[in-house]
């Protein structure tokens, strides 16, 4: 058991430091620090990707074969830290985080050689198509139909609370392939091109006002079956294996620390609810206290988690653990978030941060008018977008249900 | 106590949800804020012909029909559960009580035309260094002959970018003073930056750079506005907590329905227990909520200390009672909670809002603690 960096750890952290000072340019470092979810603006993302891919650090924790790093889980979580300290913007997780390790652990050569060198280069851009109108919490419960024809399977149905889905232009999906008595069997993992015909996408504009979640409607879609991942109706097994990934085993603590020390720089300076500095606030100073002693308990459950990663294994339950803890955790802070920037909160500006989609039915000032800083403008995005975290990727009562049977036994 | 409402009280209600249920629209009145005026003059009209709404707290001689804080709570109650976006706290209680109390013919003048919703009138109060504490004013009014000449800025002055008057907040020598800005006379000196805000409002900061006031712009005494003030702040939040309680009926009444018509693993998601304990823990806020306005309604008309003890007591809760409902209400209603497809994702905006208006949640709590402490 070790905490401590060594000298080669350190030495590893400068040398993250001088490449982030050389190559994370101002406007990137702005659209990173003003983002308004999990979601960076994707052109900057996306420009950010090229810049780390020339690196050779688009995607370290791939195996190194594909384009991976051989670096240690200290390292992964210095680099990690330190991006998120400098201000980059966040890279699409559904490609590099997701559909890669499905490809890696499921895929055939061909699917390997074709798609991991073209999600590093951003030729390839993933969306995920799993939930369906009828089917969230209940993923399992999924009827888009996808029948057999041959080399195809001819897909028809809905997708919903797709990501970018205008942005992609591949996604990774659950199909119904065949009915079987458990619902989780007849289910196959294929991957559609979204400029195929029959595919329709309607956005949803959020409270937030961004269009980043959008509804696919698939009429007839044909897909190549060597587009399946995976076994045809086993597309259960991959996706459970993905969930994984998609719910824990990144590290979540170095950007919520990040994010409690900005409101902690905030708070010196704004008024506190009861005169004098919110910072000085007793009430506040202990709930931001209160925030960042949880996110230092979650800093170490994570090392415990990557370190079984690390040395080959899958998290597991404890996956639904941090999912739960990471999102509340940050929605807590969003709260902070919102009591520091005070009344200016209130004001709706997005042209002040830098969102994650198209901004519905919004003109900004002509003259730019911000009213106070940009962080108070995302403030309440970030605050309302924020709420997505506990329903995303499993809700957080689905993952209690999970984690009472697997880690309970009950 | 009596929680019996009056015949008349219950007539008001009943016309007042019957108004808003058959003739306020949700999309419509978005829009309004969005890309049109930023409010709906002809609703604003029938609140003062049709349904008297505007003047109901007010006396009989500006043009009222004489009620109190009853009438107002009732009111904004409905007017929450309909998510109306026009400002009727901040102009038929806040700012309408600022006048009243100020007296002289320029403030009652303007209160006749506030009951007859010819004017619309929006307070400038808070700064950007006064947080919740109106009475940090860094704004400064000096007199120039028989002028007063105002120098400094505002945040968020609601209803301004619409609004026919404002009421701005200044330090005089004395101390805090209250000025009225007629909009329709030249404002050389005032610049407004208007916005919405995430509840669909309209509000603006305002650049005040020597803006020149006739002498009569003064209302009340100089350096005499700050007990004035502090009533309007607890009058606001008093009827925001209504008006907030209105807004819960609403939100968990939808949250409800939601739950037992979404059907997941073969069942509607309201049958399991989980869910079930959430929604009876929001059901308890709500009654709380209830129960707190009227503790602010029964000590309205109270001495300051008593009236600010209830008044802390009501919004604190309600701020609470907010943010579990409207969390919660996202959640259980899942990814439809987070869009605008539904009523909810506005609710919930709204509800955010409210646990910071008029004194944020710890605000409350803190005033509440120093009031109590011995």
């Amino acid at each position: 058991v070790e905490l401590a960096w060594s000298d080669e750890d350190i030495e590893f952290r400068d040398e993250v430091r001088a490449f982030l000072r050389d190559r994370l340019t101002p406007e990137l470092q702005q659209a990173g620090r003003l983002m308004t979810s999990v979601y960076s603006d994707h052109d900057a993302s996306m420009a950010w990707q090229a810049i780390l891919h020339e690196r050779g650090w688009a995607a370290p924790s791939w195996p190194v074969e594909y384009g991976g790093c051989d670096w240690t889980l200290t390292q992964h979580y210095i680099f990690s830290r330190e991006s998120t300290l400098a201000g980059a913007p966040n890279l699409s997780p559904m490609g590099i985080r997701m559909v890669a390790h499905a490809l890696v652990a499921y895929g055939s050569g061909e699917q390997k050689e074709f798609f991991l060198p073209r999600i590093l280069t951003g030729e390839v851009f993933f969306c995920q198509g799993y939930s369906e109108p009828e089917a969230g919490s209940d993923l399992a419960a999924l009827t888009m139909a996808a029948t057999d024809d041959g080399e195809h399977l001819v897909c028809t149905g809905s997708k919903i609370w797709t990501t970018h889905a205008r942005e992609a232009n591949w996604m990774f999906g659950l199909v119904r392939t065949s009915r079987a008595a458990k619902k989780q069997q007849g289910i196959t993992f294929v991957l559609i091109e979204m400029d195929s015909p029959g595919i329709e996408i309607r956005p949803l504009v959020m409270t937030s006002g961004e269009e980043i979640q959008n509804q696919v409607f698939f009429d007839e879609v044909r897909v190549p079956k060597a587009n399946v991942i995976g076994e045809l109706d086993d597309g259960w097994t991959v996706a459970k294996y993905l969930l994984e990934f998609e719910r824990g085993g990144g590290a979540s603590s170095p950007a919520l620390q990040v994010m409690a020390e900005h409101i902690a720089s905030a708070a010196a300076d704004q008024p506190g609810p009861d005169g004098g500095p919110l910072l000085d606030d007793p009430a506040f100073a202990r709930k931001l206290a209160d925030a960042r002693i949880r996110t230092d308990v979650l800093e170490v459950l994570e090392h415990r988690v990557l370190s079984v990663l690390a040395s080959g294994g899958h998290p597991g339950p404890a996956s639904s653990m941090l999912k739960i803890l990471s999102t509340e955790l940050s929605q807590t802070l969003t709260e902070l978030a919102m009591e520091a920037a005070g009344p200016r909160g209130r004001i709706y500006q997005p042209h002040a941060a830098y969102p994650g989609g198209p901004v519905a039915g919004y003109e900004p000032p002509p003259d730019g008018y911000v009213s106070g800083e940009p962080w108070q403008a995302v403030a309440p995005l970030r605050y309302f977008n924020d709420r997505a975290g506990s329903i995303y990727a499993g809700s957080n009562e689905i993952q209690r249900n999970i984690l009472a049977k697997a880690a309970l036994g009950l | 106590m009596d929680f019996d409402f009056t015949g008349e009280q219950d007539i008001l209600r009943d016309g007042l949800n019957r108004f808003l249920a058959t003739r306020y629209d949700l999309e419509r009145s978005r829009t309004a804020v969005k890309t049109g005026a930023g409010w709906q003059p002809d609703v604003w009209k029938a609140f003062a012909d049709e349904l008297g709404i505007l003047g109901a707290a007010l006396p009989e001689d500006v043009g009222g029909i004489g009620g109190g804080p009853v009438e107002t709570m009732v009111i904004a109650e409905a007017l929450g559960y309909a998510l109306v976006v026009e400002p009727y706290v901040d102009t038929a209680v806040v700012c309408a009580g600022l006048l009243h109390r100020a007296g002289g013919p320029r403030a009652l003048e303007l209160l006749e035309r506030v009951v007859a919703g010819s004017a619309i009138v929006s307070l400038a109060a808070t700064e950007a260094a006064s947080g919740d504490h109106w009475q940090d004013v860094e704004t400064t009014a000096r007199r120039d002959g028989s002028d007063w000449v105002l120098t400094g800025s505002k945040i968020l002055a609601i209803a301004a970018p619409f609004a026919t008057h404002l009421l701005v907040t200044a330090a005089t020598p004395s101390g805090l003073s209250l000025f009225l800005v007629d909009r329709s006379q030249s404002t050389a000196g005032l610049e407004l930056h208007a916005y919405r805000t995430v509840d669909d409002r309209r509000a603006a900061d305002l650049v005040i750079n020597e803006l020149r006031l006739p002498s009569d712009a003064l209302l009340g005494g100089e350096g005499q506005a700050a007990a004035s003030l502090e009533t309007a702040r607890d009058d606001g939040a008093a009827a925001v907590c209504a008006e907030a309680v209105g807004c819960m009926r609403r939100v968990l009444g939808d949250t409800v329905a939601y739950c037992k018509q979404r059907k997941q693993f073969g069942q509607p998601i309201g049958s399991f227990q989980a869910l079930q304990h959430r929604m009876v823990d929001m059901h308890m806020e709500l009654e709380q909520s209830v129960a707190a306005v009227y503790l602010a309604v029964f000590n309205a008309n109270a001495e300051p200390a008593t009236r600010a003890l209830a008044v802390s007591a009501a919004k604190a809760t309600i701020g609470r009672a907010a943010r579990f409902i409207g969390q919660n209400a996202v959640q259980l209603h899942g990814g439809m909670g987070m869009t605008e497809e539904l009523a909810i994702g506005h609710y919930f905006k709204r509800l955010t809002a409210v646990q910071f208006e008029f004194g944020s949640t710890d605000h409350h709590v803190a005033r509440y603690a120093r009031l109590t402490r011995r």
